[in-house]
């Protein structure tokens, strides 16, 4: 096999690449900007530069020549190479800063030049704590600066567009985020201006830079100099939590990270799957942690008059819910599922109804035709359709659900987290008569029209499984505690926060902020068990272990595939394709 | 030299009047190497690569590259479009020769395209000219509908089944575009940013075709090595660096402008002979041979020193593009210095990092020494920034932006120190 020599040490390698990238695999370090893996190659930062060779070959025998101690002599390249757009071949020799001084020096020569003009404002830049100018000065920089003049000022605080705003100053000229525009979004709406060290990323004169994946600009920028209007200055990075999970704004499953901090999601970034969104998000999945945070209902809740709701004790809710189910026959009851919400809950509805009888569950897609992209914006704006769909759920749409809600034939209706009332404009007045119960996350026009509100965690609170347009099934994380400690998720919460656990200084462990709210398959299992019925599950883990035995499209789906897999793709076969009744 | 100078006769911008009218440069020979090419069976294109790699033209764009060497690496044709890029941008100070040619002679220069075209088996010429010659450009264009018009350009060239297409295209002020793989961003309307090498134009050139570059001079030297033979051509000055040269002399010379001469010219013949000596029969400070990237030499240095690779060599210093800028004895040099480094730190194209805040950096410390406010100190760190740029960029302009101030340092270190020793510290 082919093999390459870094640092003295040999590495076989199968497909000969850019020798950055293979380093980088090898889990070797060497500083660099400007290399994006899912971007082209501008070896514009120059920081990545390494001392390399090849043998040099006889050119009668076509065999390497030797030295006297019978290895190849090497023909080192007469300049340094950036190794991100260094070809490999068999038998070259790379030094690094491991094992070149020269090498060593020209990395922090270079360092020295690209802060002679950075304004060193680290204390109040956003991006200090998960800076790589901060992090590779300090591994690889020089001591400190031998620039006595005055640095060249360029535009600050500039809205490049809704979501983005510029520190031109603090800009490396990387060109990482005029590459993305170009290369991932498409929509070319950023290029760099003006020449050498006074140029800066900018839109052409009058355009917005309204790119719907924006904000992801924000993330590969190696600097300060791209902000988020909506988070700058609100964190910390080293105050917040950091937790794995997906998300939930429309079908794709991207993979994002919450941060949390005081039980708060702060921001809402991508997470790298190669399988899905490689390294992007689309903005709109990021301002969902407004939703985690604001206008949540905490505490259960009972209509009083039409425009009025109180506050009510679990254990009346739970009675009350008790009462009326007891009040009803079953085909008395509308059941209706979530597409929004996880597979767990809507297959505990199911199965609890079922056992009172209640034949049918139904649920009604999301889906705005025309939203989607052929990117990561999908028509769905649901994360979890054919999750219902798997589990058989029937799927109706707005006529023929307000024809349900209309109907006769029902006195109750208890519908799953989804604000249907909202996104249809159905008015509230149709189940005038109708005991109506929601479970909800957030006061919506389906919980102004309910009779009883249940509060449910939601995606940053509980654990949960989604299943994707593409079939691909992933869990949530809990992400911020509910008021009530729950040891269950706790549970989960500790093993998926990637610290572990908390320090003091850690303020996610204080109680402000917290939402007293269950996971809607834990009120249902109370109920269950108030009503002796038999439906005795802890955990929602325990609940996707039922369904993976019951479902053969599920079989051998468990949380740990799924953590370990990042996510389980599916048999999109044993997928019931949409069929609207 | 196998010829003395001064029985030269020009080939390149010759004075016969109005030689820009295409019928003027027909009865002149005009446009009779392409039809050999066309017409004479044996001058297949292998044929005329190897006659203009003998003749060994060295490039007159800056890098002196054997222009037949270069027009051998384009890959054998599979179907797809191939290019020529005439790079007439023109914009390095002391430079202004490749105007002659668009002014006084652009058949010349298209003859020189086509038999290029025809060698390379390529299918379109774009002349990329500097925006400031908007006069040039409208002669040029001018040039090439006549040429269609004639059907030298155009489908089936002289009723043959060789065809070729030939545009202008401006520049818009921006020295970085002629740099050979900016040139291309540029002309594919894209911002002037050198290309990381390899793949090298010819594997990879214009919209990812092969593509081979040339400087405009260089592309008129050729019909008369068709025309003469390769031989004839290695006989006008020295074998290692043959061929008539545009020679700019500009700066303290009594008739400064443009000659053409054999290459290895003696820069004290230029000077006093050709241009007329130095103003007021003052001494000479410094030489720029070629253009403002090349190292400066001493004024005690020239003598005897030829106009060619070699010769220039020996003096530390290199040909470029032959404009050549004389300085007399009461030039400020660390003035001169620092002017030039305001235009590098000005032209860098921003995009690497060393070039982008190296050339700033340089300038600033320029500055500093030339106001006045300069310390000894700061010569030695001119000298590390130097170290810190060449070598380390994409382009050469980072190595073009070091050498002037390096060499300058080095061989000028008196006026430098002198400076420095000036400055007046206050007293707090
Ligand atoms: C910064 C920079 C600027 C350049 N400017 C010019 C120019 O204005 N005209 C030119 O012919 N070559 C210029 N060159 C050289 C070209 O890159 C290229 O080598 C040349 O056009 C090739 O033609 P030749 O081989 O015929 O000389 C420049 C090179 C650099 C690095
Ligand atoms: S704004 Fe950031 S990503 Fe864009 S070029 Fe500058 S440093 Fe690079
Ligand atoms: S060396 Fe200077 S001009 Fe050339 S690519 Fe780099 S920054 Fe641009
Ligand atoms: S990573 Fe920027 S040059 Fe290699």
């Amino acid at each position: 096999m082919p093999e390459i020599i870094i640092d003295n040490v040999r590495y076989e390698y199968e497909q000969p690449g850019k020798v950055l990238q293979f380093m980088l695999d090898q889990g070797l370090d060497l500083p660099y900007f400007c290399y994006h893996p899912s971007m082209s190659i501008p070896a514009n930062c120059r920081q990545c530069l390494v001392k390399a060779g090849t043998p040099i070959v006889d050119r009668e025998t076509g065999k390497p020549e030797l030295d006297e101690d019978g290895n190849p002599k090497i023909r080192y390249f007469p300049k340094f190479m950036t190794a991100c757009s260094l070809d490999m071949s068999d038998g070259m020799v790379v030094h690094t800063h491991v094992t070149s001084e020269e090498v060593r020096r020209a990395q922090a020569d270079n360092l020295e030049l690209i802060l002679i003009n950075h304004p060193l404002d680290c204390p109040i830049c956003d991006q200090a704590g998960e800076c790589p100018l901060q992090i590779l000065t300090y591994k690889y920089g020089p001591e400190g600066s031998r620039f006595e003049h005055k640095k060249v000022h360029k535009p600050k605080r500039i809205q490049l567009g809704p979501r983005v705003v510029l520190d031109a100053e603090r800009c490396i000229n990387c060109t990482r985020c005029t590459r993305f525009t170009e290369e991932i979004s498409k929509s070319n709406q950023l290029t760099i201006v003006a020449r050498g060290d006074k140029n800066y990323p900018m839109t052409a004169p009058g355009e917005t830079f309204d790119d719907p994946y924006s904000l992801n600009t924000v993330d590969i920028c190696p600097v300060g100099a791209l902000t988020s209007a909506d988070f700058r200055f609100k964190a910390r990075v080293w105050e917040m939590a950091q937790t794995p999970s997906i998300d939930i704004t429309n079908g794709k499953g991207c993979n994002v990270d919450l941060w949390t901090r005081d039980n708060l999601v702060l921001r809402i970034t991508p997470r790298y799957n190669k399988e899905i969104n490689d390294h992007w998000m689309p903005d709109e999945g990021r301002m969902a942690y407004r939703q985690m945070n604001e206008n949540r209902v905490s505490k259960p809740e009972i209509k009083l008059s039409a425009s009025e709701h109180s506050k009510t004790s679990w254990n009346n809710a739970l009675m009350t819910f008790v009462e009326q189910i007891e009040a009803h026959k079953p085909e008395e009851i509308l059941v209706i599922g979530s597409p929004h919400a996880p597979v767990e809950d809507n297959f505990l509805l199911q199965q609890f109804f079922n056992k009172l009888g209640v034949s049918d569950t139904l649920f009604s897609p999301h889906i705005t035709p025309g939203k989607g992209d052929d990117f990561l914006i999908t028509d769905d704006e649901a994360p979890n359709t054919n999750g219902c769909r798997m589990l058989g759920l029937g799927e109706i749409d707005k006529k023929k659900l307000e024809a349900e809600l209309k109907s006769d034939k029902y006195k109750m209706v208890v519908i799953l987290t989804d604000d249907l009332f909202g996104r249809y404009e159905i008015e509230p007045s149709i189940t005038e008569g109708k005991f109506t119960l929601t479970f909800a996350t957030n006061y919506n026009a389906t919980t102004k029209a309910a009779d009883l509100i249940i509060p449910v965690t939601c995606s940053a609170e509980h654990t949960g499984s989604y299943v994707s347009v593409d079939g691909r099934i992933q869990r949530t994380l809990p992400a911020k505690e509910t008021l009530y400690s729950n040891r269950r998720l706790n549970l989960e919460m500790s093993l998926s926060r990637l610290d572990h656990f908390g320090t003091k200084f850690d303020n996610w462990v204080s109680d402000r902020n917290r939402i007293d709210c269950i996971p809607a398959w834990e009120f249902l299992v109370r109920t269950a068990y108030e009503m002796n019925l038999k439906l005795g599950f802890e955990s929602s883990r325990e609940i996707m272990a039922k369904i993976s035995d019951e479902l053969p499209a599920l079989n051998g789906v468990t949380y740990e595939r799924m953590d370990e897999e990042r996510g389980i793709q599916l048999d999109l076969k044993q997928i019931p394709a949409e069929n609207v009744s | 030299m196998a010829q003395d100078w001064k029985s030269f006769k020009p080939v390149l911008i010759p004075n016969i009047p109005d030689l820009a009218k295409i019928d003027v440069y027909e009865k002149n020979g005009g446009y009779s190497a392409i039809k050999k090419i066309l017409t004479d069976d044996k001058w297949d294109s292998q044929a005329v690569i190897s006659e203009v790699k003998e003749a060994n033209i060295r490039g007159r764009g800056g890098a002196g590259f054997n222009a037949g060497m270069k027009w051998s690496f384009m890959p054998e044709p599979d179907g797809g479009p191939r290019y020529l890029a005439a790079n007439g941008d023109e914009s390095e100070p002391g430079t202004f020769k490749d105007r002659k040619i668009f002014e006084f002679n652009p058949h010349l220069f298209i003859e020189g395209c086509l038999i290029a075209a025809y060698a390379m088996k390529i299918d379109a010429v774009y002349v990329y000219i500097r925006g400031e010659y908007r006069e040039f450009i409208n002669m040029m264009d001018k040039a090439i509908e006549d040429a269609y018009k004639k059907g030298y350009l155009g489908k089936n060239i002289l009723k043959s089944d060789f065809s070729v297409d030939m545009y202008t295209h401006s520049g818009a002020g921006a020295y970085i575009c002629g740099e050979e793989t900016s040139l291309m961003e540029s002309l594919e309307g894209k911002r002037g940013y050198p290309r990381v090498k390899p793949p090298f134009p010819a594997q990879k050139g214009l919209w990812g075709r092969p593509t081979t570059i040339n400087n405009i001079e260089t592309l008129a030297n050729v019909p008369h090595v068709i025309n003469n033979g390769a031989s004839w051509y290695k006989s006008i000055g020295p074998e290692n660096h043959p061929g008539p040269v545009l020679y700019g002399i500009s700066g303290h010379v009594n008739k400064p402008g443009v000659y053409e001469f054999p290459a290895g010219m003696k820069i004290t013949d230029l000077i006093h002979e050709v241009c007329g000596g130095v103003r007021g029969n003052k001494g000479i400070k410094a030489i720029i041979p070629g253009g403002a990237s090349t190292p400066p030499i001493r004024g005690d240095v020239i003598d005897g020193v030829t106009m060619d690779a070699d010769g220039l060599r020996e003096v530390g210093t290199l040909m470029g593009t032959a404009g050549m800028l004389v300085l007399d004895e009461d030039t400020d040099i660390v003035d001169v210095i620092t002017r030039i480094s305001h235009f590098f730190d000005h032209e860098s194209c921003g995009q690497c990092t060393p070039c982008r805040d190296g050339t700033g950096w340089l300038y600033k410390l320029m500055s500093k020494i030339n106001n006045g406010e300069g310390e000894m100190r700061d010569l030695d760190l001119l000298i590390d920034v130097c170290n810190k740029m060449e070598g380390r960029t994409i382009c050469a302009l980072a190595d073009a932006a070091c050498w002037p101030v390096r060499n300058a340092v080095e061989r000028f270190r008196e006026d430098f120190e002198a400076k420095c020793k000036k400055t007046v510290y206050a007293v707090a």
